[in-house]
């Protein structure tokens, strides 16, 4: 007769209540995409909140939770940009992870989105990489294409490719393999000070439709008012630039390649193309021949924005919903009457699509984060603890956990988050969100190329800078960045 | 009688002179001892990565490819770096930001050392509060003057158009003219305490009764200055510079934080250079040969700074 311990019978019973609550409830594996075709506002209001998840329960599948390992962990964290709101959701996913998994000895390192590229690279090189890494969704390719990634698909961690987003999933494919599952998918969203659009005599309730009205509008802002009227932002070597022009420069019907076409084949060059010269020629016009965009825009991030759009100085940016709650942060912080002045800006704080081109034509960057598996060769240690690292992967692409954690500032990896209830609390909690659920079907995502983050780190950045500082003409910057992009896949020096 | 050759002549002061250094080194084994584990650790740390720079910069390394699958290109990334309109900006901004910054720093320093090597109520304070920007971080330094420098918000321009000398705040950082010398000012700021602390140093060397001497003598403040007190800061001065000038030719922080090397690479200079080259653009094999080509300088800066204490140890064994 075989004798049952108390141990393994609260164990048993553990797995047996996880199966049948994931039996009763529509489980992950089972559960059905999400229908893109009828994307809007009012579909994703109608799924909200229309289906519970057992998270525990659907990664026990892929990892049993008494699992005894030891995971080494980097992720793109949050950073001085972003709400106190979403660092409380990082908090609780690692507390609710090892509470999950008590018996995985985790080991995680938070790196900001500018500095974790170049660490992650610097630690391949020393084969002192860790285990799993969350990249910013342009760096997934450059890692693949290297193979440094092991081939890495939803599947694998329980849930179905077709349960996140088509572009999103490009960005983690490279050569036909999967090499990665996206956790977070966002577009941005135009955000202007309707009392300072009053003011300076523009319709507060209407966005500009146009780039070129936001020329016009942001001229007129600051000729009015003495005030900068739209946030550009041109550093080299941060996110945030290439995040801001390329909605601009694929609105006018330029790119960098054809990467805003349904099928993109990335072979011919169109950063110095007629559109492209024009979007470029829209920047210029602001900074050099009006003056009505911060002068700072060169050394600038959307961070150095935030606090320029809370004091009333400047008139519009393009940004997350999240920046409302980074208002909100801030004018916490303020005092006397800053704090007033604060708060009549959040309450004009208003939020549209991105403005077209001439054309008609709506574009935005497609961004996010994806989540990976590193070879063992290039671990530190040289080994890959693959059970606990799929289970942090299955927690964080959950449909609870891949909401959660993109609460503020994006959306759902798992387009399944859209259904949970916490779908449902966002909605009711975050101002804005809609605007900026409406604008994912105009993402476009970054070329899916390992040239990529050179491309838009540094080429395009500096194609902007040699523009608004006189460098060059705007013809010159837009054929010298042409030529940067050609040597580059080339694989010239 | 023993006949001895011309070539064994000449041979054995050079065996004596050999056993002489065998001897003097077996003397010194202990203290051989001593610096062996430094010698070590160096090796490990600075000998490697130095022979595997210049390994590395006969290569090149796309971004496609692991670091491992690196092209033999021999000496391509030098004649590309050579034929680089970027180089000739980057070394123009390097040498201006260098001699500039050391110039500068030694001579504020070397006047703040004058300054307070008098006796008067309040130096002790004073000395401790020029020594401030030396000792706090640079990385926060950078960002408090990013802050005072911001084209838009930054307090110079605040005051400059309060007072209503400007009509609007001067472009400091974002302007390719005027970035590289505003940064400038920042490391000048920064550095020289570090030339005051030196100068001072030095001029708790030069003998009281010298300068009494010569005041007796009927010199003036100019020429005891000149003929006393100067040459007696000549090593140290020396000293100073070329310690300024290593430092400033591997300044990274600064130009780094406040604006990356930009607006249009205006502030770029070597190292911030070769730091994006390799990791933001994983140019390893083109960074590499811009390291060895810096080295090579640093080695010569390095060369003429043991020479000047060689010169001040020489000249203190003689007195």
């Amino acid at each position: 007769m075989r004798r049952i311990t108390r141990g393994g019978a609260v164990l048993r019973g553990a797995v047996s209540t996880a199966l049948t609550i994931s039996l009763m409830s529509a489980s992950a594996l089972a559960a059905p995409p999400v229908d893109l075709s009828k994307w809007s506002p009012e579909y994703v209001r109608s799924i909200a909140g229309t289906q519970d998840f057992d998270t525990a329960g659907d990664c026990a599948k892929v990892t049993p939770l008494d699992y005894k390992g030891r995971l080494t962990f980097w992720y793109q964290g949050v950073f001085e940009g972003d709400p106190d709101l979403l660092r409380q959701y990082y908090k609780d996913f690692f507390a609710t992870f090892r509470k999950t998994y008590p018996n995985i000895q985790l080991e995680e390192q938070a790196l900001t989105y500018n500095d974790l590229l170049d660490k992650f690279r610097t630690a391949l090189l020393g084969n002192a990489a860790p285990m799993a890494v969350r990249l910013q969704i342009l760096g997934g390719t450059e890692f693949a294409s290297k193979g440094y990634l092991q081939p890495l698909k939803p599947e694998d961690v329980g849930y179905s490719t077709e349960d996140f987003w088509p572009g999103a999933m490009k960005a983690v494919t490279w050569d036909g393999v999967t090499y990665g599952i996206p956790t977070n998918n966002e577009t941005m969203a135009f955000i202007w000070n309707a009392d300072i659009f009053k003011r300076a005599g523009l319709d507060p309730n209407k966005p500009p439709a146009t780039w070129d009205d936001v020329v016009k509008y942001s001229k007129q802002i600051h000729d009015k008012l003495g005030i900068a009227g739209y946030g550009l932002v041109a550093r080299k070597n941060a996110g945030n630039t290439p995040y801001r022009f390329m909605p601009q420069l694929w609105a006018y019907g330029g790119g960098v390649f054809d990467e805003a076409a349904a099928n993109p084949t990335y072979k011919d060059i169109e950063l110095n193309s007629p559109q492209s010269k024009a979007a470029l020629q829209a920047s210029y016009d602001m900074y050099v021949r009006d003056k009505s965009v911060p002068v700072s825009a060169l050394t600038n991030q959307q961070a150095d924005n935030q606090p320029l759009f809370l004091a009333g100085q400047l008139g519009m940016m393009i940004s997350h919903p999240s920046d409302y709650n980074v208002m909100l942060d801030l004018q916490k912080k303020a005092t006397g009457t800053d704090k007033e002045k604060a708060q009549t800006v959040i309450d004009n704080m208003r939020y549209g699509l991105i403005p077209t081109g001439p054309d008609g034509k709506r574009a935005v960057v497609f961004g996010g984060s994806n989540i990976h598996i590193l070879k063992p060769e290039y671990v530190e240690g040289g080994k890959v603890d693959e059970p606990a690292a799929k289970a942090i992967i299955c927690m964080w692409t959950s449909p609870e956990w891949s909401l959660k954690m993109a609460y503020a500032g994006s959306n759902p990896g798992n387009l399944n988050g859209f259904k949970t209830k916490w779908m449902k609390e966002r909605l009711d909690s975050i101002k804005f969100l809609d605007v900026t659920t409406s604008m994912l079907p105009y993402g476009i995502p970054f070329p899916a190329l390992p040239q990529s983050p050179e491309i838009m780190n540094i080429i395009v950045p500096d194609m902007l800078q040699n523009a608004l500082t006189g460098a060059m003409t705007v013809d010159q910057a837009a054929d010298d960045a042409a030529k940067k992009v050609k040597d580059l896949m080339g694989g010239g020096l | 009688m023993t006949i001895v050759s011309g070539k064994a002549e000449a041979r054995r002061p050079l065996q004596s002179g050999r056993s002489d250094v065998l001897r003097k080194m077996w003397e010194h084994r202990a203290d051989y001892a001593y610096v062996l584990p430094a010698i070590a650790v160096m090796l490990v740390v600075i000998a490697y990565p130095i022979y595997y720079t210049i390994e590395l910069s006969f290569f090149n390394t796309p971004p496609g490819l692991q670091l491992r699958d690196k092209i033999f290109v021999g000496f391509n990334n030098y004649t590309a770096i050579l034929t680089s309109g970027v180089f000739w900006q980057v070394t123009f901004n390097t040498l201006i930001w260098t001699a500039a910054s050391t110039f500068f720093s030694f001579v504020l320093g070397f006047a703040a050392a004058l300054a307070l090597h008098r006796d008067f109520i309040g130096r002790g304070v004073l000395r401790a509060i020029l020594i401030i920007p030396w000792v706090i971080s640079a990385v926060a330094a950078s960002y408090i003057w990013k802050w005072i420098y911001h084209s838009d918000f930054g307090i110079i321009g605040a005051v400059l158009v309060e007072l209503g000398w400007a009509e609007r705040p001067p472009n400091f950082i974002d302007s390719v003219s005027t970035v590289l010398p505003s940064l400038i000012v920042v490391n000048i700021w920064r550095e020289f305490p570090f030339a005051m602390i030196m100068m001072t140093a030095g001029l708790q060397t030069v003998p009281e009764q010298l300068l009494r001497a010569a005041k007796v003598d009927g010199a003036n403040a100019w020429q005891r200055f000149w003929h006393v007190t100067f040459p007696h800061l000549r090593n140290v001065s020396t000293v100073t510079i070329l310690l300024l000038a290593v430092a400033n030719f591997n300044s990274f922080i600064i130009p780094w934080i406040m604006t990356g090397g930009g607006p249009s690479n205006a502030s770029h200079i070597w190292i911030t250079h070769i730091y994006e080259l390799a990791f933001g653009r994983q140019r390893w094999g083109v960074a590499a040969a811009y390291s060895v080509l810096l080295f090579l300088i640093l080695m010569t800066l390095g060369y003429f700074y043991v020479r000047a204490l060689s010169s001040n140890e020489r000249k203190e064994g003689n007195a």
